[in-house]
């Protein structure tokens, strides 16, 4: 989405300090439904990152299937076991959590440092210099459209079979 | 900027979703923690498809195949933690031995 640049940073910022407490939240809340809810705050931000790259398509996918269909299966899930041992089972701290806490820690660091070490202008330079210099009319979802039913034919009709078994088992499973 | 940006914040989402799926004693919150690793690595997919493939867009439909899986896999965890918690009257991760007798 083309917007101006203070705009742009604004939203920026919001929807990453959305999804930084989001994150938090997921994880240190003690109650399941809350973290389900803040699941749920993060799904949102992560679609509107996705409108900000320009990728309207995948946007509404992920509005539709992560917030619309996973999260209310989730949050049904949470009601539908809603246990006596969730309130005292949070609050302690032993000591695979803090060595936990240290490799994840150490993990987030490392990548941080690879990111920033990486010199992404002249990537950015290189790709842009290979590819096509004609401007065509196509847009993005009519490309992605293209390429689901042309060269990715054989992958998606595979994601619907998967999809048709897997709720199929889902249902017998549950089914008692 | 904007590429570090996103970069920086799907590492955070990766690793935070690492750290809840170790340490949950509750399977609905590994669920929901594994729903974050996913999403990290979906967001990567799809910047860098913007960033780098601006013509094909191939990295955006990989990400619609991801979201595709990610939705038979929660439909597919949350039935069996919905079996387990009728047979053990409990979602706690270590509580789940029903192979052992």
């Amino acid at each position: 989405m083309n917007l101006s640049g203070p705009i742009h940073d604004f939203l920026l910022v919001f929807l990453g300090s959305g999804l930084i407490l989001g994150g938090q939240g997921v994880v240190l809340f003690s109650n399941p439904i809350y973290s389900a809810f803040s699941l749920g705050l993060v799904l949102v931000c992560i679609s509107l990152f996705y409108l900000l790259l320009n990728s309207y398509f995948v946007a509404a996918a992920q509005l539709l299937i992560y917030v619309g269909a996973i999260n209310v299966l989730i949050i049904f899930a949470v009601m539908f076991m809603n246990g006596s041992d969730y309130s005292k089972e949070e609050n302690l701290w032993n000591i695979g959590d803090a060595i936990t806490s240290i490799v994840c820690t150490t993990l987030f660091i490392s990548l941080i440092s690879t990111i920033l070490d990486m010199s992404w202008d002249a990537i950015i330079w290189t790709t842009r210099s290979n590819q096509i210099l004609e401007q065509d009319l196509i847009t993005n979802n009519q490309q992605i459209g293209v390429h689901l039913s042309t060269d990715f034919f054989l992958p998606f009709e595979f994601v619907s079979i998967i999809l048709l078994v897997a709720l199929i088992g889902a249902i017998v499973v549950a089914r008692q | 900027m904007m590429l570090e940006h996103i970069l920086v914040l799907s590492a955070y989402l990766f690793s935070i979703g690492i750290y809840g799926l170790i340490t949950s004693r509750n399977m609905v919150r590994a669920l929901m923690c594994l729903e974050l690793i996913l999403n990290a690595v979906n967001m990567n997919f799809v910047t860098f498809s913007n960033f780098f493939d601006n013509r094909q867009l191939k990295g955006d439909i990989f990400a619609i195949f991801v979201i595709a899986i990610a939705a038979a896999e929660a439909a597919i965890g949350l039935a069996i933690v919905s079996l387990i918690y009728r047979n053990r009257k409990s979602t706690r991760i270590n509580q789940s031995n029903l192979l052992n007798n």
